[in-house]
């Protein structure tokens, strides 16, 4: 089921019986029907060995399961929030900024070394993105949470996107990402520029970049 | 109740610059941007402290119960526990209001009511009468008359039946008031009761929300984070820190 923008900070998604959602804990503002929460101690699907992972990969939000039958408005801590439709691709991000999505979705986590080695793994300790990332893939919608609004950049084979890694919020499709440094000798005595690192993602799809360099 | 208009267009700069205002410019009664209001007041508004930010002409503000304005005071403030948070402001001129850059608003009563969390409320004008309502914390409004209020994120009007979470709700009209909804539906049944014994799994923090029905609506604000709490007007020696000639506090 799409989420309906009312506005920036606030959707409203239709739950019907028979298909479940998963969103944060916390994240209902309001509802109307027959609905209930119940709080995920797996973070999602998959049972105990994907909690298992999650946890290990520090991906393990807090998440609520919400079943019945009626319509929920979500929204968490006044963040922006970006609706993303998935037609069978895979969306990467990060699992704290999901605010709710379709139950449908399958869920997984990501080595960041897989994309793209070793400057993988570090982009992830620079940044404090941590090793690892959410995955979700197939049909159906996700809300994901921003700080300051979200912008929609397209990825082609002959246009790379560079990204500050502060102000990336995920990305989807077949994209290859890999940190970009721009050292010098100056960033060693304090007078850098501040954007040594640089996040590039390269093949095709759209990456969501946030209008701050705050996380959340 | 009607729905705030979008703002008029502000009068748009020939260097491409910052918009310029002037008394004649500022919008009459309406939202300058989504966190200032701009009232145009000829004769007397009722304006909680602190909550002005900036004039135009000639505005005198009065504490209620200590000025000239005793007569209309008693008409249209009826709220004791409030006094020392609201003043009257008189005159002519152009007024700005604003709120810690939470979202204002405008909204129109006509022969009707409003329940709304007193910090949320700006200000109203005299057609309306402000009383305490029955559940602390919250204010009606009874009358004809236009009204300011701020919340946390954009409000969203709703019409019951609907269950809100405690702390985004903003207000509600002419449908009765709420009553507690508790949801411990995960906690039935023999992993309910491991889960409240152990405590595995947590809780989902919807357990509580408040119930409307009847016919009537629902103001909601896009966040479930209250405004924060914050302490009226206070003495100029008090006024804090970056005020010139604010003495001790300076």
């Amino acid at each position: 089921m799409p989420f309906t923008r009312i506005n920036s900070k606030m959707v409203e998604a239709r739950i019907v019986p028979g298909q479940r959602m998963f969103s944060q804990r916390g994240a209902m503002l309001a509802y109307r029907g027959e609905v209930s929460f119940t709080p995920n101690i797996t973070s999602g699907q998959g049972g105990v060995m994907s909690m298992i992972g999650r946890r290990l990969a520090n991906e393990a939000a807090p998440l609520m399961t919400v079943e019945g039958d009626g319509s929920v408005m979500f929204g968490h801590g006044g963040h922006h929030i970006h609706a993303v439709d998935l037609s069978g691709e895979t969306l990467y991000v990060e699992a704290d900024r999901l605010l709710a999505f379709d139950g449908a979705l399958r869920q997984g986590t990501m080595f960041m070394g897989s994309q793209g080695g070793v400057m993988g793994v570090i982009r992830g300790q620079a940044t404090g993105q941590g090793l690892f990332t959410t995955t979700l893939q197939g049909k159906g919608s996700v809300a994901v949470m921003a700080h300051g609004g979200v912008v929609e950049l397209p990825i082609t084979p002959r246009r790379p996107v560079h990204v500050d890694p502060q102000a990336y919020v995920a990305h989807r499709g077949d994209v290859r990402n890999k940190l970009t440094t721009a050292l010098g000798w100056r960033e060693m005595v304090g007078r850098g520029s501040g954007e040594g690192f640089q996040l590039e993602l390269s093949g095709q799809g759209t990456v969501y970049v946030q209008a701050s360099e705050e996380k959340l | 109740m009607t729905y705030p208009p979008p703002p008029a267009a502000p009068p748009t700069p020939s260097g491409g610059g910052p918009v310029v205002y002037d008394p004649a410019t500022l919008p009459s009664n309406d939202n300058v941007n989504p966190y200032a209001f701009s009232v145009d007041l000829d004769g007397q508004w009722f304006l909680q402290k602190g909550k002005m930010i900036a004039y135009y002409g000639r505005i005198d503000f009065h504490a209620i119960g200590h000025g000239p304005l005793d007569r209309l005071v008693a008409a249209n403030f009826h709220s004791p526990l409030y006094a020392a948070d609201w003043v009257v402001a008189q005159g002519r001129g152009k007024m700005l209001l604003a709120d810690r850059s939470y979202d204002i608003n405008s909204y129109d009563l006509a022969d009707g009511n409003l329940t709304i969390r007193s910090g949320n409320l700006l200000a109203y004008q005299p057609g309306l009468a402000l009383k305490q309502s029955i559940i602390p914390g919250f204010l009606t409004l009874i009358g004809t008359g236009k009204f300011v209020a701020a919340s946390n994120g954009a409000v969203h009007f709703v019409e019951p039946p609907i269950r809100v979470d405690p702390q985004a709700l903003v207000g509600w009209a002419d449908c009765p008031s709420p009553c507690h909804h508790y949801d411990h539906s995960y906690m039935r049944g023999v992993l309910g009761g491991l889960r409240g014994l152990t405590g595995i799994g947590g809780a989902s923090g919807e357990e509580h929300q408040f119930e409307f029905t009847g016919a009537g609506q629902v103001l909601l604000q896009s966040t479930e984070v209250l405004m924060g709490e914050r302490g009226s007007g206070a003495v100029p020696a008090q006024a804090g820190p970056g005020v010139p000639g604010a003495g001790a506090g300076g």
